[in-house]
């Protein structure tokens, strides 16, 4: 199959063609095209309102696309749209279930749908830790709870692909880290492709191996995490004079408070280290600059703000 | 189909509406029940036999003195039959008892309180799902919406079914508490049609109570699945479930007060509610419009259903889900 993007030559699990959605005289959606490949934690990142949640609605058949469609392991969402969604499992929006009945209950009614059987259902809720509450009501969870209970339903019948929307939201750092290493262990181990949006950027930074950048409605860049932060990767020197410090490292340098930015490798820090204290500059830090994607997204977007 | 309707009945019980529309019934048919046997210790004091006998006797009067069209005279003999029956076998027709009690409940409720509970159990089937967000998972399962649909409909044609089944017996348990419970197969006269100048009684039926009991309920059926099947569209139409009930109850008093405020207005036969209290006219009670045949209302409540089904199944596989 030939690829939109040139990435790879396999058949990828869920890929997204000009995907166009236009409500009235507003383009909310417009031509966006994307492909997730097995065993990959793809992110979607963009401010609230970019349209993410419209493109999942269309990725998962709630909304008709205007343009543009949507194939699922092979099986395009409308036309094929019982094979396609045995294929995904997802979370749209918000973790919503039914309150006035139990965790189990819940996904007991979900297993139906998809004719999976009970073992199933303690199979996911181990996955997520929520064996425990599983007999009481969901009207009594959590936020977090309800979050991780919805990434058990969408885990039901072991789906090739899940589609989370935002699933950090609710959770606490300890509970976000747990659901990212639970994302990179389903990629690793069971071949499972991830789809994940965020308005956070060290969320996806941590999470993803591929970023696709949507802002209005259209995506502006995409590719693998790890070229678009090294495009731009610098280190920041924290230092007892930043002035005679720009100048002795000179050009690309930048001034940030009491730190110097500098567009280098991590191996490149030792000789301005050492030239810096050899010119008895005090040199207290020396780290890796953590706000390259944010710089990237800001620039990216003309300046504006994220999330 | 069958899992699907499970999950149905799951959601529509643990939602207590149910539970709701069983507690009104008992509520209202205790309340009803304790005034009938109030009624039936008033009535022990008076001799209805000699009551009964005078009636009887003032008609034979009438029918000797013979200056009766034919059509009348016949439905006067009809009326000295169904006395002399009740004198023969000692049964005081006015007495409250509980086989009066369930098959006047058919014709009672049927009308208002019936339609109305039913919508209550459905007018949020849809609209639920749809105000708790529920539907975002609901329809992408590898289900088609259609069949999600379809469960939802059979799911409140069963439990109309049930609501007018829990209602006859919840009229048969609470009034065998106060009222004597004999009398099933106590001679039933149904049908009284107005000719032009007189009652016609060549249209009138003798039934045992029973099967008369039988017939109302069984009509009283047909309606609930209609009205069932529109509340099902007005739970897709609306989003929220106060809008879809507020509707159905407009939909069901208005329809009424239109009826009885502007008869002259015949457009308004062809409303669902005027042919909505069928077992009413299957007694003999007149519809509020000319050319109102049981065929016509049968015809008419199938059209609304149906064209309720249509246009849920249009709008709820075609439109897009936004949060």
């Amino acid at each position: 199959m030939k690829s939109i993007t040139g990435l790879s030559t396999i058949t990828p699990t869920l890929i997204a063609e000009h995907l166009t959605k236009v409500i009235g005289d507003r383009t909310i959606v417009d031509d966006v095209s994307f492909e997730i490949f097995q065993g990959e934690v793809f992110g979607f990142l963009g401010p609230n309102g970019a349209g993410k949640t419209t493109t999942i609605r269309m990725l998962v058949g709630l909304i008709k696309p205007t343009a543009g469609r949507v194939i699922i392991c092979g099986h395009d969402v409308r036309r094929d749209f019982e094979k396609a969604m045995r294929c995904i499992g997802c979370i749209v929006e918000t973790p919503d279930l039914y309150r006035f009945m139990s965790g189990r209950e819940n996904l007991a009614h979900f297993a139906r749908m998809l004719g999976v059987d009970a073992r199933d259902i303690e199979r996911v809720a181990s996955l997520v830790n929520l064996e425990h509450r599983l007999d009481q009501r969901v009207g009594t969870y959590s936020l977090g709870m309800r979050q991780r209970l919805g990434i058990a339903q969408a885990l039901l019948g072991h789906p090739k692909l899940l589609i989370l929307d935002e699933p950090a939201n609710g959770l606490d750092p300890a509970g976000i880290r747990e659901i990212r290493e639970l994302l990179r262990r389903l990629a690793r181990d069971e071949a499972m492709s991830v789809f994940v949006s965020s308005h956070l950027l060290a969320e996806i930074e941590l999470t993803c191996d591929r970023v696709a950048i949507i802002h209005k409605g259209r995506i502006l860049r995409a590719g693998p995490v790890r070229d678009l932060i090294s495009k731009r990767r610098a280190m920041e020197f924290r230092v007892s004079d930043t002035a005679r410090a720009a100048e002795i490292i000179g050009n690309g340098t930048t001034i940030e408070g009491d730190r110097v930015i500098v567009p280098i490798e991590e191996s490149a820090a030792p000789p301005i280290v050492a030239a810096l204290t050899g010119a008895g500059i005090d040199v207290y830090r020396v780290a890796p600059n953590k706000q390259t994607l944010e710089e990237m997204f800001l620039e990216a977007t003309g300046g504006e703000t994220v999330g | 189909m069958l899992a699907l309707l499970q999950n149905e009945t799951l959601k529509l019980l643990r939602r207590r509406r149910f539970a709701i529309v069983l507690g009104i019934l008992t509520a209202i048919l205790l309340l009803v029940s304790y005034s009938q046997y109030r009624i039936l210790h008033e009535r022990a004091k008076r001799n209805w036999r000699a009551e009964l006998q005078e009636r009887v006797a003032r008609a034979e009067n009438a029918l000797r003195r013979g200056r009766m069209n034919p059509s009348w005279a016949r439905s006067v003999r009809a009326e000295i039959g169904r006395l002399q029956f009740y004198l023969d076998h000692d049964i005081d027709p006015e007495k409250p008892n509980v086989p009066r009690f369930v098959r006047t409940f058919a014709n009672v409720a049927g009308f208002l309180l019936l339609p109305l509970l039913v919508s209550v159990l459905g007018s949020d089937i849809v609209s639920a799902e749809n105000a708790e967000g529920t539907d975002k998972l609901l329809l992408t399962r590898p289900v088609r919406r259609w069949k999600i649909l379809a469960a939802k409909l059979v799911t409140l044609w069963m439990f109309a079914t049930l609501t007018l089944i829990c209602g006859a017996l919840i009229s048969l348990i609470v009034s065998s508490a106060v009222l004597p419970t004999h009398g099933w197969t106590e001679p039933t006269f149904n049908g009284f049609q107005l000719a032009k100048n007189a009652v016609r009684i060549d249209t009138v039926r003798q039934l045992p109570l029973w099967r008369d009991a039988l017939i109302a309920y069984g009509l009283e059926w047909y309606a609930l699945i209609a009205v069932a099947s529109i509340a099902l569209m007005l739970s897709v139409l609306f989003k929220s479930s106060a809008a879809s009930i507020g509707t159905m109850l407009a939909a069901l008093i208005g329809g009424t007060i239109l009826t009885r405020i502007s008869p002259d207005w015949t457009a308004g036969k062809y409303l669902f509610i005027s042919a909505l209290p069928l077992a009413d006219y299957y007694t003999g009670e007149p519809p509020p419009y000319d050319g109102m045949t049981m065929t016509f209302c049968l015809l008419l409540l199938a059209a609304w259903a149906a064209g309720a089904i249509i246009v849920a199944f249009t709008l709820f596989t075609r439109r897009d889900v936004f949060g």
